[in-house]
């Protein structure tokens, strides 16, 4: 089996000065992984070049052109539910590392045990995968029997075609066969994530001593990418938390005389219950609160009766809305300060539920001005990843999200929670444009939208994270809309123009609210709907519940959709 | 006024220090040598006079004569001034110097100039084993021998020391030793990143 469990051992002194090629995916989680595998390379004179891919074909084509004398290649957040092997077709010498949090894995990495190897705990990911007698089977006589059969002609297939064992050979292995492929469909029916790759990096540099309070704040990024992206439920996410926060007091804690305290410029990481408000630091209150998902969608702001309620709760607070409206860093400290307790206060009345509404989280302060929480960071940086500038290049974006992460880069930070801001924006008026205009349709087996081309803020919409986010919002807004119960039980299907010149749409599938596991059973659905009326369509993103497909297909392949579903 | 010009040329060698060379100011030096060769000439003739017996011209002839040691040792110091200042030069910017400050040296400037190139040169090459040492390569320990560094342009592949090969390709980064790769930081194709 290719899993390695001590990452030092097998992995990281494996390596030992060798020139190394990293591919990276594109999310923040993946970032973050990058930023502490780079950090350890350098501090053992690693040489390593540093390639972002994007999609399926990205990856071969930065495969090929940077293989050349390449012996170990490391994989942050792409590579895992493929096979790899065959995608790229390496040399027999080349070694592939895949940190992956994309689940399932693939079964061909997983029982790959000479090229591939998992950077994945055992137990984390064997809980499901098929045993090896399942899926593969040694006897090479076997292949060669099936090879025949299609060959009639030849002398031999026909003496053995009434030969009674060949028969009974033959019947069993195409019993095999259907078993395998049963297993495998209930093994890759539903896509999920696992453990966030920054955190299988941290706590690689953890055993090696090598972790400090900047790598910390990494690995934060990454698990609160993995949870505000929709990757991991809560459960999940809270015991990441958990483990995370031993190490945030082994590196933060000091005593409480006047020797021991550190310097302000110093990077200082404290656990906190944050208000789930978007990116209220940097906004004023009422803007964070209209654009919040969970909020916004209880108080339905979108609506004249949604405003006033919302004023209502303010006043119940006892906050003036003068000092709502301006920026939170000008609020009255005595508000600030009381914010979270008075909401706390409140929330039994509106009927709110505490844990969408605080969200256990870190935040990191340096020097006397920067204080930043995880989740501003998060959507800051995932914000210039999918820069929408029409001069930046995908690589140009990675490099300056890259950038955003490293904590000395105050001015960067800054422009980008403007972007994170827009983003936002954008999501909440589509949102309001698709329930005004009754957009969003139940196609029985789950609900679609669609955002029509020359919508303002379409292009925002043609990247996969802040499509994502869109979807999400969309479907909690529905349902908060919608009198039925039923609506809570249906997953959400979204597409958005991709690119008008080749005609292309791309697509997302969210599993329902009310399924807390947030797994997708849309990755296979599609391939199975595309199948079937042979649509084109590109499965290129390494998340197989966002496709790219012709647009003129559309219509068929939703037809087909919706028998697969039934 | 004795000794002014020659102020002058240290004032402006003051008010020019930090800034590139200033123009080589020949007037004023020959200014300079014109008081002194008068100067000279006075106390000549005054030498002369005393020695015939004339008295009480011994006070005039000392004034005189620190006025001449003191425009030497000015007029010294200008020029020592500038040779320090190109010599710098030479390890700034290497052995072919920019168009705008060769404008400004003097001919004896431009000779001494090529004259020290080539000794440095010389005594390069017969330093270490093969081949010589750069000297202005490092001129401070460098903090380490890997850089990180961040492709501009699309460059094309690039073979390090030890055989391999690297493809530069614009926004890829790499992780590459020092030495190798601070010429193609100056061209422009690579960019250093600092944390």
């Amino acid at each position: 089996m290719g899993f390695i469990n001590d990452l030092r051992k097998d992995f990281y002194d494996v390596i030992d000065h060798q020139r190394v090629l990293i591919l990276v995916g594109f999310d923040v989680d993946a970032l973050a992984a990058c930023k502490i595998l780079l950090h350890l390379f350098q501090c053992d004179h690693v040489p390593y070049t540093v390639v972002p891919v994007s999609g399926r074909e990205d990856l071969e084509s930065a495969y090929q052109e940077n293989s050349e004398g390449v012996k170990y290649v490391v994989m942050l957040n792409c590579g895992g539910n493929f096979d790899v092997i065959e995608l790229l077709q390496p040399e027999d010498k080349v070694l592939f590392y895949i940190c992956d949090s994309h689940r399932p894995i693939d079964v061909f990495n997983a029982y790959n045990a000479v090229q591939v190897k998992m950077l994945v705990e055992e137990r984390e990911a064997g809980d499901d995968l098929p045993e090896y007698d399942q899926v593969f089977r040694d006897d090479e006589s076997d292949e060669d029997d099936s090879g025949n059969e299609s060959e009639g002609s030849e002398p031999s297939g026909k003496k053995r075609r009434f030969n009674p064992e060949a028969l009974e050979k033959r019947r069993n292995r195409r019993l095999w066969e259907e078993k395998r492929t049963n297993i495998l469909f209930e093994y890759e029916q539903y896509s999920k994530y696992g453990k966030s790759a920054a955190l299988t990096m941290y706590q690689m540099a953890w055993k090696m001593s090598k972790d400090t309070n900047d790598l910390l704040w990494l690995a934060i990024l990454g698990v609160t990418d993995q949870f505000i992206n929709f990757k991991v439920d809560r459960d999940v996410y809270m015991s990441y938390i958990d483990e995370l926060q031993h190490h945030v007091s082994r590196h933060n804690h000091r005593g409480d005389d006047v020797e021991s305290t550190i310097s302000v410029n110093c990077l200082r990481i404290t656990y906190e219950e944050e208000l789930q408000l978007t990116l209220y630091r940097h906004w004023s209150l009422f803007e964070s609160l209209c654009h919040s998902p969970y909020l916004a969608c209880k108080f339905r702001v979108w609506t004249m009766k949604g405003r006033k309620k919302l004023h209502e709760f303010l006043a119940d607070m006892g906050l003036p809305l003068v000092q709502c409206q301006q920026k939170w860093t000008a609020m009255d400290v005595n508000f600030k300060d009381e914010i979270s307790s008075m909401i706390l206060d409140k929330m039994e009345k509106y009927g709110f539920d505490k844990q969408y509404v605080f969200l256990p989280s870190f935040h990191a302060s340096y020097g006397y001005k920067n204080k930043v929480c995880a989740t501003d960071v998060v959507l800051a940086c995932s914000s210039v990843l999918e820069s929408i500038d029409r001069d930046a290049s995908m690589t140009d974006s990675f490099l300056s999200a890259l950038d955003v992460l490293t904590r000395a880069n105050v001015e960067a930070k800054e422009k980008c929670l403007g972007l994170a801001k827009m983003q936002t924006k954008a999501i909440v008026s589509q949102v309001q444009s698709f329930l005004d205009m009754n957009q969003i349709v139940s196609a029985g087996p789950f609900l679609y939208a669609f955002i029509q081309p020359g919508t303002l803020d379409v292009k925002f919409f043609s990247k996969a994270i802040c499509l994502q986010r869109l979807a999400h919002y969309t479907l909690e807004a529905y349902a908060s809309v919608c009198k039925s119960k039923k609506n809570r039980a249906l997953p959400l299907v979204l597409g958005a123009p991709l690119d008008a010149e080749l005609g292309t749409t791309i697509i997302i599938g969210i599993p329902p609210i009310l399924d807390e596991s947030r797994r997708s059973f849309f990755g296979k659905a599609f391939e199975q709907a595309g199948e079937m009326t042979n649509s084109r369509m590109l499965l290129d993103s390494f998340d197989s519940h966002i496709i790219q497909i012709k647009s003129e297909d559309k219509s068929k392949f939703f037809d087909a959709l919706i028998g697969v579903l039934q | 006024m004795f000794c002014e010009k020659a102020l002058d040329l240290i004032r402006e060698l003051q008010r020019s220090r930090g800034a590139s060379l200033p123009p080589f100011n020949e007037d004023t030096l020959r200014h300079v040598l014109e008081e002194m060769k008068a100067l000279y000439e006075q106390n000549q003739q005054d030498v002369n006079d005393a020695v015939q017996g004339e008295a009480g011209l011994f006070s005039g002839v000392q004034i005189r004569h620190a006025a001449l040691e003191r425009n030497k040792r000015c007029i010294l110091a200008y020029l020592q001034n500038r040779l320090k200042t190109t010599r710098d030069m030479r390890w700034e910017f290497g052995s072919v110097l920019p168009a705008d400050v060769k404008y400004n040296l003097s001919e004896a400037e431009i000779q001494w100039f090529n004259k020290y190139n080539k000794s440095l040169a010389n005594y390069m090459r017969s330093l270490g084993e093969d081949g010589g040492l750069d000297l202005t390569q490092d001129m401070k320990p460098p903090k380490t021998l890997y850089i990180e560094v961040r492709c501009k342009v699309d460059h094309g592949e690039f073979e390090t020391q030890e055989g391999s090969i690297v493809l530069l390709k614009k926004n890829s980064q790499h992780f590459l030793l020092r030495s190798e790769c601070e010429h193609l930081i100056r061209q422009g194709i690579l960019e250093h990143i600092v944390h």
